[in-house]
């Protein structure tokens, strides 16, 4: 192991930092799916798929300008929150935790068949180049500064909405009794479905922010699915703030990992670290909801 | 576009396409990616390569009378996937042979499984060398290029070019091997350090990475501190377009960047993402045929060439590339040269007549629409099973067109490096 403490390894580990912007951007909205619905959407980066491909028909077929195609893409998504919600969710509320896992399982077969059969296998990119800036002879790309702008801000507006606003409280107290909170006249059905949609639509968003970062595919879903699942449970299942810590420190080992041995190790490194947290802490580095 | 697409999905449930086959027929086992991201890079054009073969060999009448029926399978990018269609094709299906296959990660334990099986396999695509080496193989064969072969290519090249591109001597011109980290891109990779150390070449970075990587940053610091003139790169995609784009935004350049097949032999997938950037960017890879002059090859050898041209561009609408090619011509091979003699000469199609026309071939160089010839290694050699005549070239990505830079005896343009002033990654 040799870390060369200069100018390369500083930008290595911002650019950690930028990663981090996207990662935890795209455990928000499972996070929140889980802490309020109390099912995990193992299709979520599924739903992140389906943001991509939306944005990208919308700009690169229909010739729609950016920022129309990414509202579109993400109100798509949204809907299909709530779809996925109304269609494979709800009649598995209260059935065991394996149903609903193998369920939502189900969906990423259906989604994946679904984009192919759409878009077909090719690689589909945007084209959309936003650049990089430089400081100090360190370099940063602007597409992840965006994204972990946008990350942040969609951290303390989700945070403000659930804490601040009367539907967010609603939403919170469900998620605390799901059975009281009807007999008190809220309607269940409506708190989920507007949950369903936040969580689709955020998935949308961190979509359509990738959409700007990676090419799409069908499959890209099996790429980012397994970092986004060990971010959730590294930060607590359902913990919204813990989602963002989780991001930093798992981003950071992939590139400090990756500066000082070899980027296949850095991956390894962070897989190892959830492990090990998993037995010592299995809650999550902050408490799960 | 539509039926494609519906095919593909069709592929990716679980079903396998196949038309009904009478007991004359040769049955065909065909495995590639049709979903996941090998389909995009490559495996699909090299599916289409395959079925067109098979196409104008059945409308001649077949081999020796006899129609091929291929049963297509979708490997769906994953090894187990392909491992289990493989047994399933030979004891359930029962076909007389497996061919295609992309992934060198798929091929190196197939080959294994199915020759102790002792049944027949001919590889289309993957080119790790780890598929035959030291494992005296005695029923699969591959007349395609190898790994090494790969690894050596550039590094060749690179000395031939030092001193009248780059000004420099060969001991002098720093190096980056980078590469995916299956058995494809550490294959490569380990003929590009081998070659290029023997040849004095200096190696300033060797790095692989996983294939489904979100972020190569890391990466690209470590090539930024090294200073690398030249960069040997072994990837899929979407790790190559990641790759170029992370090295823009984070400013990395350099003077010649040398690819090594499959994502780069797919460019137009490529340059989707990274647009005029791709240009002047280098690939190994056994040619794309319509690059080659036609007098150059055995007679009737052009006209299948533009025949199968024609039918790729009615198929996809743009020029076939590597991947079509290894998936056209492996099979070319397989059903003018190594099946007509099994039946023949050793009485039909089981697996041992095939492998004794396999280690029959004697194709000598320009007998194939890519250029090589074929002679199989035999059994107790290093490479046993491997086609001992294979031989890559080196293409150039340009803005008038694909050409041949190298080997020199068939170069069809010189070599575009450095990079041209103004170019994205020009230093």
């Amino acid at each position: 192991m040799s870390c060369s403490l200069d100018i390369f390894f500083l930008e290595a580990i911002l650019n950690g930092l930028l990663l981090a912007g996207l990662l935890a951007l795209l455990s928000l909205g499972l996070n929140l799916i889980f802490g309020v619905v109390d099912v995990v959407w193992i299709c979520y980066a599924e739903l992140v798929m389906v943001g991509m491909y939306g944005v990208y028909w919308a700009f690169a077929v229909l010739g729609l300008p950016l920022p129309l195609a990414i509202a579109l893409g993400v109100a798509f998504t949204a809907g299909a929150g709530v779809l996925l919600h109304m269609l494979v969710i709800s009649p598995l509320l209260d059935a065991p935790p394996i149903n609903q896992l193998l369920a939502t399982g189900g969906v990423i077969f259906v989604l994946q068949a679904l984009a192919t059969m759409a878009f077909g296998v090719e690689f589909r990119s945007l084209g959309v180049q936003l650049g990089s800036f430089s400081a100090g002879d360190m370099f940063f790309s602007w597409s992840r500064v965006v994204t972990l702008a946008v990350a942040i801000v969609a951290v303390v507006a989700l945070r403000f909405f659930l804490r601040r606003s009367w539907l967010g409280l609603a939403i919170l107290a469900l998620s605390q009794d799901r059975r009281v909170m009807p007999l008190m006249g809220a309607d269940a059905k409506r708190l989920y479905a507007i949950t369903s949609a936040i969580g689709g639509g955020l998935a949308g968003l961190a979509g359509a922010l990738m959409a700007m970062q990676f090419d799409t595919y069908p499959q890209i879903g099996l790429q980012f699915g397994p970092l986004i699942f060990m971010v959730c449970v590294l930060g607590g299942l359902g913990n919204i703030v813990g989602g963002l810590v989780a991001a930093v420190i798992i981003a950071q080992f992939i590139t400090i990992g990756g500066s000082c041995l070899a980027s296949e190790w850095g991956y390894a490194i962070a897989f190892l670290f959830f492990m090990v947290m998993m037995f010592i802490r299995p809650q999550g580095v902050m408490r799960a909801r | 576009m539509t039926m494609t697409y519906l095919r593909a999905a069709a592929i990716a449930a679980g079903l396998t396409i196949g038309a009904a086959a009478s007991a004359q027929d040769i049955k065909l086992g065909v495995i590639y990616d049709q979903t996941g991201p090998f389909a995009g890079g490559g495996s699909v054009n090299a599916s289409i390569g395959t079925q067109t073969a098979i196409d104008m060999i059945n409308e001649k009448g077949g081999v020796e009378g006899r129609k091929l029926a291929p049963i297509i399978v979708d490997a769906q990018s994953k090894v187990d996937v392909a491992i289990n269609a493989a047994e399933r094709l030979l004891n359930e299906d029962r076909v007389d042979l497996v061919m295609g296959v992309y992934s060198s990660a798929q091929c190196v334990p197939m080959a294994a499984k199915v020759d102790n099986a002792k049944r027949f396999m001919w590889a289309n695509v993957c080119i790790s060398s780890a598929v035959f080496a030291n494992r005296n193989l005695q029923y699969v064969f591959r007349s395609q290029v190898h790994s090494d072969q790969y690894g050596e290519a550039s590094c060749l090249f690179l000395k031939e070019n030092a001193k009248a591109r780059f000004g420099v001597e060969p001991k002098d011109l720093k190096i980056a091997v980078i590469h995916e980290d299956g058995p494809y891109g550490t294959g490569v990779a380990k003929g590009n350090k081998d070659t290029c150390s023997k040849l004095g070449l200096n190696i300033v970075l060797e790095e692989g990475y996983a294939v489904t990587a979100t972020d190569l940053s890391a990466m690209i610091s470590k090539l930024r501190r090294a200073r690398p003139d030249v960069i040997l790169h072994t990837g899929y995609n979407p790790d190559i377009a990641l790759f170029l784009r992370q090295a823009k935004e984070q400013g990395l350049k350099w003077k010649a960047l040398i690819g090594h097949g499959a994502g780069y032999s797919n460019i137009d997938r490529i340059r989707e993402s990274a647009g005029d950037d791709v240009q002047y960017i280098m690939d190994v890879d056994p040619v794309s045929a319509q690059l080659l002059d036609a007098k150059t090859l055995a007679p009737g050898l052009g006209g299948v060439i533009e025949e199968a041209v024609k039918r790729y561009k009615a198929k996809t609408g743009s020029e076939p590339e590597s991947n079509f090619w290894m998936g056209f011509n492996q099979s070319w091979i397989l059903f003018t040269d190594v099946l007509p003699r099994a039946i023949k000469q050793f009485g039909g199609v089981d697996p041992e007549a095939l492998r004794k026309a396999a280690l029959a071939s004697d194709i000598p160089v320009g007998g194939t629409v890519q250029g090589y010839g074929v002679k199989f290694f035999g059994p107790g050699a290093a490479m046993s099973g491997q086609n001992e005549r294979s031989s890559p070239v080196i293409m150039q990505h340009t803005p008038q067109g694909t050409k041949v830079v190298w080997p020199t005896a068939i170069k069809t343009a010189d070599p575009v490096m450095p990079l041209p002033k103004g170019h994205a990654y020009a230093q």
